[in-house]
């Protein structure tokens, strides 16, 4: 990413925030850390920060509740950083507006794309028409889907799902969002017409779906498509 | 009976008594119904009845606590028989000849069995308390043989971490920068090493108390496997897997989480003891009361003296050389306490050209 983007690392362990900061560093961006959640509030005011990475365990303020109080009056992509044996809490921050999550530990490209998929997401005023991604193209105007240049049929619901996962590619999703989304918001909690949905479009757009190459599970957080290369 | 036996003295005193109380009405109802029933077919021989309600007492001194039970009904059987069964009928008369002998004979039959059975109970207590001591010891060895693993699966990558970071800060003005890069590549290495290995430890505490009861929801085993795949890639590029997985979609109860750990233990040891760079193949396939995830490699097989205690934590130790990594760990004995919560089954065995492990997950009925 060629322009220098304003980052805020909200982190309380030292040796994390100095390898991200350096590394961001290094890529051209501006970091600014902070140690604890009360910090990252008032920064995130103050210093109008592009991005925010949150880590979700904070010596003092929960993680989720510091997304709560800047989601109040800001729309900034936040991405959290969390510790694998939460799943839950993970739904519940993305569920709460958190654009997006990592996984610690993790790599600095796997940050990077993270950072340029929820920046291009949330500043990109015109939806993209057409997703392509190895051999796979969807054209949302035209409804049109081709694998390998040939049309691929889908039903309605599978259609929606997939075009709402080609529009936010390389974002996971959540069950319960995809599930309001589709069915609307008073469906029952139970997701399984959700997984059966996907299944169905794996076998039509998949070669193996023991191994995707399009759509991606996240066990117990939802589904991530593969970044839209057409951009 | 065994069984309600070993419930019986498991449970508390009060409960044991009200057991008991519950036993002798049931008994001496039972035996007062049959003699009834046979003295009408048969009045002459009144001998029997007399038998029929030794009989009652001899169960309830089995199964009741204590002397008292038994005492106490035989004397109320002595009653009924003078009272119902021997002339005159429907009155008491404890002049009749030979009626003292009778008694006498009911009183010292029931509190003999009542002295045994206490007896035999008190043995089962003393067997019972010892079977829990050992199982609490057999508990505990587990316990240390697992820490023991963990400490050494987990010093191995740590010594390699902390050898080359010092060999990089101490030396760094003389090293090449591809010796540089090579020590930081190892450190990389052994850090995901570790990481493997903290995932495999945290999945354990997913496994909830002495019972080992996970939570299950139904998963797409497809879902499932993918993602595991997806997971592996990311630390094992070059590693080439074929996986195939039935044509339906299959819902299966499990711990998704547990499950995917499972798989990515299985494949990973495949690559990295099968010493051969041949596919490796997870086959999963649908059978009518389970589902069957076979990991299979093309390479060495395991080693033969490994085959009878692959699974119990401790195989590392038995033939170990200086390379830590060629040890299974705990990983393997991870996977088997995992599958065994979800009732499933792990096997490991040698085919024709190398190792395959099987598990399978039983199907929601």
């Amino acid at each position: 990413m060629t322009t220098k983007i304003k980052v805020l690392l909200i982190e309380d362990d030292k040796s994390i925030s100095t390898f991200v900061a350096t590394a961001l560093d290094s890529n051209g961006h501006k970091v600014t850390t902070a140690a604890s959640g009360k910090e990252g509030i008032s920064l995130a005011a103050s210093f109008c920060p592009d991005i925010i990475l949150l880590d979700l365990g904070l010596p003092d303020i929960d993680g989720i509740e510091v997304l709560r109080q800047i989601r109040s009056w800001n729309n900034v992509p936040v991405i959290i950083i969390s510790a694998r044996s939460k799943e839950q809490d993970k739904v519940t921050a993305l569920d709460m507006g958190a654009d997006d999550y990592i996984t610690k530990p993790f790599g600095i490209s796997e940050l990077m794309a993270r950072i340029r998929t929820s920046m291009r997401h949330s500043y990109s005023r015109t939806p993209d028409r057409i997703y392509k991604a190895k051999e796979l193209e969807i054209n949302f105007e035209k409804r049109l889907i081709r694998l390998e240049g040939k049309e691929v049929h889908l039903t309605q619901i599978e259609y929606q799902l997939l075009t709402m996962l080609a529009e936010n590619s390389g974002r996971v999703l959540t069950y319960s969002y995809l599930m309001s989304a589709i069915w609307g918001p008073y469906i029952d909690s139970n997701n399984q017409i959700l997984r059966v949905n996907m299944a169905n479009i794996r076998r039509k757009i998949e070669q193996n779906p023991a191994q995707p190459q399009y759509v991606f599970t996240e066990i117990g957080i939802g589904y991530r498509m593969l970044e839209n290369e057409n951009i | 009976m065994k069984i309600r036996l070993q419930k019986l003295h498991c449970l508390p005193m009060w409960k044991r008594h009200i057991h008991s109380i519950f036993i002798s009405i049931i008994c001496m109802s039972v035996a007062l119904m049959v003699a009834f029933t046979y003295h009408q077919i048969m009045p002459e021989h009144s001998a029997n009845i007399a038998l029929i309600f030794i009989l009652a007492l001899t169960i309830i001194s089995r199964y009741s606590v204590g002397y008292i039970y038994g005492f106490v009904c035989s004397v109320i059987a002595v009653i009924f028989i003078n009272y119902l069964f021997t002339y005159p009928y429907f009155e008491l008369n404890f002049t009749l000849s030979g009626y003292p002998i009778t008694f006498l004979v009911m009183a010292i039959v029931t509190v003999i069995i009542s002295t045994m059975t206490s007896h035999l109970t008190l043995q089962a207590d003393v067997i019972a308390e010892r079977e829990k001591q050992l199982a609490e010891a057999e508990k505990e060895k587990m316990r240390a043989n697992l820490l023991r693993a963990i400490s050494h699966d987990l010093r191995t990558p740590l010594t390699g971490i902390i050898g080359n970071s010092s060999l990089f800060l101490e030396n760094k003005e003389r090293l090449s920068s591809e010796e540089q890069a090579d020590i930081i590549n190892n450190i990389y290495k052994d850090s995901h090493w570790l990481l493997n290995m903290v995932e495999n430890l945290l999945t354990i505490t997913r496994i909830r108390g002495e019972n080992f009861t996970i939570n299950t929801s139904d998963e797409p085993v497809e879902e499932v496997v993918s993602e595991a795949l997806q997971k592996l890639h990311k630390r094992y590029p070059d590693a080439v897997i074929q996986a195939k997985i039935p044509e339906e979609f299959l819902l299966l109860p499990m711990d998704a989480i547990l499950i995917e750990q499972v798989t990515i233990n299985l494949l990973e040891n495949a690559i990295i003891h099968s010493t051969s760079h041949l596919p490796i193949e997870l086959l999963v396939e649908n059978h009518p009361d389970e589902v069957s995830f076979t990991v299979r490699d093309y390479g060495v097989g395991i080693p033969k003296e490994m085959l009878g205690n692959l699974f119990d934590g401790t195989s590392y130790s038995t033939s170990q050389s200086a390379d830590a990594r060629k040890g299974m760990g705990i990983g393997l004995s991870i996977c088997k306490t995992i599958i065994t919560a979800h009732r499933g089954t792990l096997i490991g065995q040698n085919h024709k050209n190398g190792a395959e492990f099987i598990f399978t997950l039983p199907k929601n009925k």
